[in-house]
């Protein structure tokens, strides 16, 4: 999974690639370690190259989630291909992380 | 460097008042005090008996305005301890039944001295109406707080005034309307003052009547909902909230979750109020009569869509949204009504109908969707 951060003040701009599994759900914990400080970030997901993510990397996401809104934030998944968001869907997630 | 302060002979009072005003001074810290001991138990207080109020505020009279007391009023005193209002607190409460109720707190905390204290509420003629305010004269009482060496601490009476917003805004206007010096207020204005006062005591019976209601409701409600007479409960934010409260749909999440032994990550409901009123649902009954028909289905669609996978964590929303899926399946909702659904729940999107696509093909062979009606 490589993971691109674009920031201009609180604004980050995400872009996710590739497969997010336990191989790697350690090295994308500390990826986004940036994203994990600041009041109020407001953060974009750019899923588009996200090819799978597995329960470990629907962990980190709610993690990131929580992180957010203790700091007044948002975060937003955009331009999940279907493959993906079935996995938020069958799982209730995409009710409880906000994605368009 | 210390400023000096002026001398008290400079306001050019009487010796007995001069003597006053050195004894407010000296004691200047302990009235401090007294405010602080106060102010601080009565938030305690409220904080404890769950009662929330608009304020709860405090003041140690200036010099300047302990002054022009006595200039007008000295000779009425005879020592400083005569005057009561040097140190004030006041509480500020949004109904008027939270009145009697801080009062009998503070009844209870400090020592009142009943012979100085007024229930100006209490003191209006049948045809008046004006000024509205609980007036107590108090000392802190030893076993709340004592300092040998200051023992004026608990000698020294103080005044807590308790009254509601509308009652502090009248009183506030009131003041600032009719109690000017400079010119004299003809006396109809004054007259319309007092009609407000009339109109706002109203408005407080009111409020505190709608209060004493809605609460009525709410117990009796839960009461319903505690004895499971769910179709006699209709279906809004309070009942719905008393509803989750029983964590209705459990059972149904651990029976999903099983099937991968997949943890349950805990996730608000009350988004699915708006669902079911989307669906047509009335009542809590409505609801649980979904639940007994359909879990089992729900559960074979949970079954079909995470059995073949390795997703071993799921939203603790799962139970309720597949519920919503079945029944509206089962309704005859089609393509069309599970893509509505997915727009009401998660807003519009591209991908709701190829979702609702996708659910009509993978669900076109389970049992709820092939049984005769």
């Amino acid at each position: 999974m490589n993971v691109t951060i674009n920031q201009e003040g609180n604004k980050f701009n995400v872009i996710l690639e590739g497969r997010l599994d336990t191989t790697n759900a350690d090295q994308f914990q500390k990826d986004i370690e940036p994203l994990m400080n600041g009041d109020k970030p407001e953060i974009s997901l750019d899923c588009t190259a996200m090819e799978y993510t597995s329960s470990q990397g629907l962990r980190m996401f709610l993690m990131l989630q929580k992180s957010v809104n203790s700091r007044g934030g948002s975060m937003v998944m955009v331009g999940m291909n279907p493959q993906v968001k079935e996995v938020f869907d069958i799982t209730g997630f995409s009710n409880i992380i906000k994605i368009i | 460097m210390i400023m000096e302060e002026d001398s008290v002979e400079k306001y050019g009072l009487d010796s007995h008042c001069t003597m006053m005003l050195e004894e407010y001074r000296e004691h200047r810290e302990s009235f401090a005090k007294i405010l602080e001991i106060s102010t601080t138990c009565i938030k305690n207080l409220l904080s404890q008996n769950g009662i929330f109020v608009t304020a709860v505020e405090g003041r140690v009279k200036e010099e300047k305005s302990l002054v022009g007391k006595l200039e007008l009023k000295g000779h009425k005193y005879r020592t400083l301890s005569d005057i009561t209002d040097i140190v004030g607190t006041r509480v500020i409460t949004f109904y008027t039944d939270d009145v009697d109720k801080v009062a009998g707190l503070c009844e209870n905390s400090f020592d009142i001295d009943w012979d100085n204290s007024v229930d100006k509420r209490k003191m209006h003629q049948l045809d008046s109406f004006g000024y509205m305010s609980l007036h107590y004269v108090c000392r802190i009482p030893k076993s709340m707080y004592f300092d040998q060496a200051h023992p004026e601490i608990n000698t020294t009476r103080f005044e807590l005034q308790l009254r509601t917003t509308l009652q502090h805004m009248w009183a506030n206007m009131n003041h600032d309307c009719g109690y000017k010096g400079d010119v004299e207020i003809p006396i109809e204005h004054l007259r319309n003052m007092n009609r407000l006062a009339g109109v706002l005591e109203l408005a407080d019976d009111e409020f505190s009547r709608i209060r004493t209601a809605v609460n009525d409701y709410r117990r009796q409600v839960q009461g319903l909902v505690a004895n499971g007479k769910f179709s006699e409960v209709p279906l809004n934010v309070d009942t719905f909230r008393s509803y989750l409260n029983m964590k209705p749909f459990d059972k149904l999440n651990r029976r999903i979750a099983a099937i991968n032994q997949a943890e349950i990550h805990d996730a608000t409901l009350m988004p699915y109020l708006r669902i079911f009123k989307y669906l047509g649902f009335k009542s809590l009954g409505d609801i649980e009569d979904l639940k007994k028909q359909s879990s089992d289905d729900a559960y074979q669609l949970a079954t079909l869509e995470i059995g073949g996978t390795d997703l071993d964590i799921i939203s603790a929303t799962i139970a309720v949204q597949d519920l919503c899926i079945v029944h509206i399946l089962k309704s005859g909702g089609g393509e069309d009504g599970l893509t509505a659904f997915f727009e009401e729940l998660s807003g519009e999107s591209a991908y709701n109908r190829t979702r609702a696509r996708r659910l009509i093909e993978k669900t076109a062979r389970l049992p709820f969707m092939n049984t005769k009606k």
